[in-house]
């Protein structure tokens, strides 16, 4: 056999069993990874909703107990009523998931909304958590992310998402404008009377930023009507135990 | 012959440091040993990872083809990345997460590669093996190090527990948050190549 020769039937056996290796690796481990992003998830459903509280550690159990006990899976149909059951499954309809996080009484506190987003590098995944009035959010994370370490990866640390607190979707008069991402500090970026929807920039990611600007806009507007009839108080929402009863008039209920 | 094997376990912790006496892989030590629990993961991968490229490559030292020897090299190393990445996954994900894209930059990592060539290609495989032990536990221990000086300033814990008394905080003092970005790294291993080299001129001087 020539030297070539050699090389080629060298290099062949050698990506066969690299391959061989790695297939067999990667199908014995995919459903514990699966199992772990599922968990992962809910974690930061919870974590956007302010339900865990960021010092503690949680077992996997707990988690799962807390999300089961707390939020609620429910279908938005364009016109912003929520539909559950056989209605958001149907085909065609163009129904958003939406989770309701509910107290005890069965009233919603808050409702988290899955964003997906437009990186640098790649998609932003999280979810943004709104009060019950409709306008204020109540808490971010990101879970998923292809931004470089350091700079634009800084969006799924706690420091960042902490900006997000408080702050509102809607300008002063009460207009949607969804949240910003501003550049540098959002109290040198822009006036008093804005500063209500802006959170502070990362230094060094302003691209990061003005993409999930962009994506958070999108997201947001999408479940504006929802988020409308929230803030006019049209929902009412009773959740007992699983199953989420809605109506999207006040008529109804009096 | 023991003496040997000794020798090539044991040089790579102090003598011949890959990160403090061969200034290789610090890109990686400077972005995860923000937590004690992180560089030790990471660590413990590059050990495996290192040990089991070294033995492989010593063992198929005869056969591999020299034109194409740089890439079958690279392929075991990744294949080897990518097996701890995926098992990290599967059963550590909160630490693969917090680890991100530096497992598998293992992958491009000078250490590896530098030992595969520079000793294994030239050596028996359990002198590999070792040599591979080593080295992985070499980095590991600056790892230990600066996260563990890292961690204790930066955060006020070790392992994720508060080590800091409140008293402490209620008498002023604040947690360092420059000890949590990576030129805070930079610096301390700095400081250690400068300790490091005053020990062992004395020694020999």
């Amino acid at each position: 056999m020539s030297d070539a020769m050699k090389s080629v039937v060298f290099a062949f056996a050698m990506c066969l069993v690299c391959g061989l290796l790695l297939t067999a690796a990667s199908n014995s481990f995919s459903g514990l990874q699966k199992k772990n992003i599922l968990l992962d998830r809910r974690k930061n459903i919870l974590k956007a909703a302010g339900i865990l509280d960021s010092a503690k550690k949680y077992t996997p159990k707990a988690i799962e107990s807390l999300y089961a006990g707390n939020i609620t899976i429910v279908g938005v149909a364009p016109d912003g009523r929520i539909v559950t059951g056989r209605e958001a499954l149907a085909p065609g309809g163009r129904v958003l998931p939406l989770y309701l996080y509910a107290d005890e009484m069965g009233r919603v506190r808050e409702y988290i909304i899955p964003i997906e987003s437009n990186g640098l590098w790649g998609k932003i995944y999280g979810y943004l958590a709104l009060e019950s009035d409709g306008a204020t959010i109540a808490g971010f994370t990101v879970y998923k992310h292809s931004e470089t370490p350091g700079l634009g990866g800084e969006i799924e640390k706690a420091w960042f998402d902490r900006n997000f607190l408080g702050k509102k979707i809607v300008d002063q008069a009460g207009n949607f404008v969804s949240v910003k991402i501003a550049k540098g500090k959002a109290k040198q970026a822009v006036g008093k009377d804005r500063l209500v929807n802006y959170v502070d920039g990362i230094s060094g990611a302003t691209l990061t930023g003005s993409f999930l600007t962009k994506g958070l806009k999108r997201v947001l507007s999408e479940y504006e009507p929802v988020s409308l009839a929230f803030r006019e108080n049209r929902l009412r929402c009773r959740i007992t135990g699983d199953v989420p009863a809605c109506g999207s008039t006040g008529g109804s209920d009096r | 012959m023991k003496s040997r094997a000794i020798k090539t376990l044991v040089s790579p912790l102090w003598g011949q440091n890959p990160i403090n006496v061969q200034m290789l892989g610090i890109c990686s030590a400077l972005a995860v040993t923000i937590g004690l629990k992180a560089a030790i993961v990471m660590g413990l991968s590059m050990t495996f990872v290192l040990s089991a490229s070294n033995t492989l490559i010593s063992l198929m030292r005869k056969i591999i083809p020299k034109n194409i020897r740089l890439i079958v090299e690279l392929a075991v190393i990744s294949t080897l990345v990518i097996l701890t990445d995926e098992f990290l996954r599967a059963y550590f994900y909160d630490i693969s997460k917090q680890l991100s894209v530096f497992v598998g930059l293992i992958i491009t990592n000078c250490i590896v590669l530098g030992r595969a060539e520079g000793f294994a290609l030239s050596n028996p495989p359990h002198l590999a093996f070792l040599d591979g032990i080593g080295n992985g536990l070499g980095y590991g221990s600056v790892l230990i190090v600066v996260a563990f000086i890292r961690e204790l300033f930066g955060s006020g814990t070790i392992f994720g527990i508060h080590v800091i008394p409140q008293a402490f905080y209620a008498a002023g003092y604040e947690n360092m948050g420059f000890m949590l970005l990576a030129p805070a790294a930079f610096i301390i291993i700095g400081l250690l190549v400068w300790g490091g080299n005053v020990l062992r001129n004395r020694r020999s001087g």
